[in-house]
């Protein structure tokens, strides 16, 4: 089934068909990512995360199916079972997990080193660092950063990582939890459109969390709702969320 | 002074430190990624010498050296004589001994590593054997001294294992600690006096070095990153 699947829709950055129990949360999902950057909308608690988290690998679903292209990482069915470090996926979880041992630039080029030459990771860390505006913050260490630049490290630090990984052709996804939440409105805006512009030229697909309708908007992504662990709709965000943002400009009217 | 003793006290403390960290590392991280029954075993397997008595310890090993077991027979092949009663013998009672005072402070070091940079490290395409030496021991690496210094100090201070497996020759196995007692026995107070007071300022630098050193736990995992 899924063979035929991914040989009719060659252009699936990522297929996931998967069930899991975890406390409360019942996840029962099945999408194909096609757009190079979606985003995952749904209220706390839907299992945003825990979908990221196994689509790296973290978490191994009850039963199902997760493939990158024609590479399947996880099938329950043939007990396939491939560890997150050697999954074709970058990611930056919620919170920042800075190494504290470690300057920001040390951070930034930790995930460059596996297949590129040292000097081209540094070189790229460098440009990613100032596209995040921390260049100035390079050689501190993350206890002396505020919450919104730590943020700003953690996902520059995995978007080094993917654009330093793989071939031009075959780039990781990037998988970003809420990944600009804790910084400013227009610091936001900013970024958002140079890491758009960014990844695009670097080939890198992006999956993304947010609670955020401008967000969503503002990239102008494909948008997988989540609701209580089930995808609900799955499609252009002027239309998916529609709803949402009406709502919140009659509530900015008021 | 006994100076052939402390000479071979530190020769045995030494090397017992080298053997044990390299095998405590690996043993170490291992109990920690897990809670599964043989990581159980192996815990209260390591914890043993902290509960039995050295001199159970010690026959065990005399029994295990010696020419009345096959494995006994097939070491003193190995190495042309018997075990027992030479240093060889010594260094492996040594090692076994002080397993637990050099495993302990790093599984509770590794597991006080947030979880979260293991998984962050990983995230970022990281093998395992990577994420440990550039992650995991560098946020641990007061634990690393704690367990090199007790084991050190440990092995300077062994009696009952020393005595039954490496009896009292002086050059192979007398150690300090046998040298003190010989001196009791003796009734040279004077000399004991000496050695007692040697054991007791190598334990107690030691232990001053653990605590004086904070430095060390400066970049330590608990205390960074807590803010979002």
């Amino acid at each position: 089934m899924s063979a035929s699947q991914s040989a009719h829709s060659p252009a699936s950055l990522l297929s996931v068909n998967i069930r899991h129990h975890v406390g409360s949360l019942a996840l029962d999902v099945a999408f194909e990512l096609i757009k190079p950057w979606t985003v995952l909308f749904g209220p706390s608690g839907s299992g945003k995360t825990t979908l990221l988290r196994t689509i790296q690998g973290f978490v191994q679903p009850g039963t199902g199916r997760i493939a990158r292209g024609n590479t399947v990482l996880f099938d329950s069915s043939s007990r396939l079972i491939v560890p997150p470090h050697l999954r074709p996926i970058r990611s930056a979880a919620q919170t920042a997990r800075l190494f504290p041992h470690m300057t920001v630039r040390s951070n930034a080029v930790y995930g460059s080193g596996w297949t590129t030459k040292p000097q081209d990771g540094m070189a790229t860390a460098e440009q990613i660092m100032a596209l995040f505006r921390i260049q100035h913050l390079a050689d501190r260490m993350p206890a002396d950063l505020s919450g919104g630049e730590r943020q700003r490290a953690s996902v520059a630090r995995a978007v080094v990582a993917a654009i330093t990984s793989g071939s031009p052709d075959q780039r990781p996804l990037l998988l970003l939890d809420e990944p600009f939440s804790g910084l400013d409105a227009a610091l936001r805006d900013d970024l958002l459109a140079e890491l758009r512009a960014w990844l695009v030229q670097w080939h890198v697909p992006v999956l993304s969390v947010t609670h955020d309708v401008g967000e969503a908007f503002q990239l102008g992504a494909e948008v997988i709702k989540l609701a209580e662990g089930r995808i609900t709709q799955q499609g252009p965000v002027e239309s998916v969320l529609a709803e949402e943002r009406l709502r919140l400009m009659t509530q900015l009217r008021d | 002074m006994d100076f052939q003793a402390l000479w071979l006290t530190l020769q045995l403390a030494i090397a017992t430190t080298a053997i044990l960290l390299v095998a405590a590392l690996p043993l170490a991280w291992w109990i920690t990624r897990g809670h599964s029954a043989p990581r159980a075993l192996a815990q209260a397997i390591v914890a043993l010498p902290l509960v039995l008595p050295p001199t159970v310890l010690g026959y065990y090993l005399l029994i295990a050296m010696g020419p009345l077991t096959a494995p006994g027979r097939l070491l003193i092949r190995l190495f042309g004589h018997p075990l027992a009663f030479s240093f060889t013998g010594l260094l492996i009672g040594s090692v076994l001994y002080s397993l637990p005072f050099a495993v302990q402070p790093l599984v509770a070091g590794f597991s006080s590593v947030d979880a979260g940079y293991v998984e962050a490290s990983a995230g970022l395409g990281a093998a395992p054997a990577t994420t440990f030496w550039r992650v995991v021991m560098p946020l641990t690496r007061a634990s690393l001294l704690t367990s090199a210094v007790l084991a050190f100090t440990h092995t300077v201070g062994e009696f009952g294992v020393v005595l039954m497996i490496g009896g009292n020759i002086p050059g192979a196995t007398r150690t300090l600690s046998i040298s003190l007692y010989d001196q009791v026995q003796d009734f040279n107070y004077a000399a004991a006096n000496r050695t007692a007071l040697l054991l007791l300022v190598i334990s107690l630098v030691a232990l001053l070095l653990i605590y004086l050193l904070p430095s060390l736990r400066k970049t330590d995992g608990r205390q960074a990153d807590i803010v979002r």
